[in-house]
């Protein structure tokens, strides 16, 4: 039985519909419950639902087998396991956003960012040479320009709606994110027969 | 004080899990002695430059640092195969040596996945070289997972100069190799070939090192991986897997063995063939070890070397999984 940690929400849905045109018996995870742990009626998987930012964090410790989540989790959390397949579902960019005028501000000496990908933009701006005040917010990040609270702000941009609803713009596009598919390191190799072949089955479908 | 507690990522063991610990202890050095080994016991504190002079696998944050009385830098033990390969290199007059251990090693920064203090078992033997000699490290590990009472484990094996002989002629500087490493080792294709284009690495090897991530399985990826360079280097890393796969059929213990060539670990001691044992249930690898012939002459003595060390604690992880307990 392979094991498999989905992140809860939209994303579950997406991967119902992959795994379902996989052959996989993923109706289970259509329905309206409140269960956290669904099997499928051949009990060949086993899905747990969990908060996206844990996805790694089941698959790094070998509870999941494989995971799929956003990329911009997996930049986060920093996990040591394999990243097998870009799924291309979900695509978003994580950007830097601001007024326009702080365009030019972005390499200023003390930068203040608002984001809730912590690591993230210390690795980013670190690379880049750059002290930067990283004020962590676990939401509506783009309140923090408006407020003054921040100068701009390190988040994943997908329609921008609310960026222009609140006059803010795309100061500059940093990583492409979509979701993957992730396997734990033993796993891969000790249920290679079960994992090996889903991976290939659902390429197959990837748009 | 109305609690007594212990930091972060450390813990007892008590009575009942000692018990265990000690059980699997008692049955791998019965194992290591009867294949000859001794025993040593290496100094638990050591001067930080021994570990930060040499090309070593220990990054500086993963050490525990403290002041000695005279100002120097000392640690708490991060590694027994740099304290053996000291040993032998420094301390015993013999070209040939064999060495067993059962020690804690210390990890500063250790998170997820790991602890910070780290009960190993290992064996390090010093002055043999060649296909042979890593079939037998490698058909002794299998042995000593077995004597603790595994039955649903692998062998992963890989070797480093099939990476390094891509890298050669590929046009990439050593900082680009170093970050394209990083998204192998994570079997990460997408940031692998976005990498690779930046940095202009040229056709062939950008298609050889793109192949990386999916070339792991069984022996026949060997001959797959054959034809993907004409380098010298990567191309004897492959026939010496090869003869090494031979010898471990003729030992018996093949089913066993699986190869991943896109095992490529952080800059680090080995230098040939590197393996990693699996245990199903088990996250994280029971059982890590390889070649190192570099590493002795930097401690000033030339000595060819192969060893491993099992991660006690994750063996018994391993042994409840299969007791189903």
């Amino acid at each position: 039985m392979l094991n498999v940690a989905l992140a809860k929400g939209r994303l579950a849905d997406s991967c119902a519909d992959i795994f379902m045109k996989c052959g996989i018996q993923a109706q289970v995870l259509k329905e309206e419950t409140r269960k956290l742990v669904l099997e499928t009626p051949d009990k060949s998987f086993k899905f747990f639902f969990v908060k996206p930012s844990d996805v790694p964090t089941y698959v790094e410790y070998g509870i999941a087998d494989i995971g799929i989540v956003g990329k911009d989790t997996l930049l986060e959390a920093g996990a040591d396991l394999y990243e097998m397949l870009d799924l291309k579902f979900e695509k978003c960019k994580l950007c830097i956003a601001g007024f326009p005028e702080k365009k030019e501000m972005l390499s200023a000496p003390h930068l203040r960012v608002a984001t809730k990908y912590v690591n993230t933009a210390k690795k980013l701006f670190f690379s880049r040479g750059e002290d930067v005040e990283i004020i962590k917010l676990n939401g509506s990040i783009e309140l923090a320009p408006l407020t003054g609270l921040s100068d701009v702000i390190f988040d994943i941009v997908q329609s921008g709606g609310t960026l222009r609803a609140n006059g803010l713009v795309v100061l500059d596009e940093v990583f492409d994110i979509s979701a993957r598919l992730v396997a734990n390191k033993v796993s891969l190799k000790t249920k290679a027969a079960e994992i090996l072949p889903l991976i290939s089955e659902m390429k197959k479908y990837i748009g | 004080m109305t609690y007594f507690k212990l930091p972060s990522g450390l813990r007892d063991i008590l009575p009942q899990e000692s018990a265990r610990l000690d059980q699997t202890e008692e049955v791998l050095r019965k194992k290591f002695k009867e294949a000859g080994f001794s025993s040593v016991r290496t100094a638990g504190i050591e001067y930080y430059d021994t570990f930060a002079c040499i090309k070593s696998s220990v990054p500086q944050a993963s050490m525990f640092k403290m002041t000695d009385k005279d100002g120097n830098l000392i640690v708490l033990r991060p590694d027994m195969t740099l304290a053996c390969a000291r040993i032998a290199a420094t301390k015993l007059r013999d070209g040939k040596a064999k060495l067993c251990y059962f020690s804690n090693v210390y990890d500063f920064s250790a998170s997820g996945n790991s602890d910070r203090e780290v009960a190993q078992a290992g064996v390090e033997i010093f002055g043999e070289d060649g296909a042979e000699s890593d079939a037998d490290a490698v058909a002794f590990a299998i042995g000593c997972l077995q004597a603790a009472g595994l039955k649903n484990f692998m062998v992963d094996i890989g070797h480093v100069g099939f990476y390094k002989g891509l890298l050669e002629g590929s046009g990439l500087t050593e900082e680009a190799a170093e970050e394209i490493r990083g998204y192998i080792n994570a079997k990460d294709a997408v940031n692998t070939e976005i990498a690779l284009r930046e940095n202009g690495a040229n056709e062939r090897a950008q298609a050889a090192i793109l192949a990386l991530p999916s070339l792991f399985g069984d022996v026949r990826i060997l001959k797959e991986a054959e034809g993907l360079t004409d380098n010298a280097m990567a191309l004897s890393a492959l026939k010496h897997l090869q003869r090494v796969y031979d010898c471990l059929k003729k030992k018996g213990v093949e089913k066993y063995v699986s190869f991943d060539l896109g095992t490529v670990k952080s800059l680090s001691y080995y230098s040939g063939m590197v393996f990693t044992g699996l245990a199903a249930g088990v996250g994280a690898p029971v059982l890590s070890g390889g070649r190192y012939n570099d590493l002795c002459a930097q401690f000033g003595r030339d000595l060819s070397a192969v060893g491993f060390a099992i991660g006690l604690m994750r063996v018994l992880r391993a042994q409840e999984e299969e007791t189903g307990c």
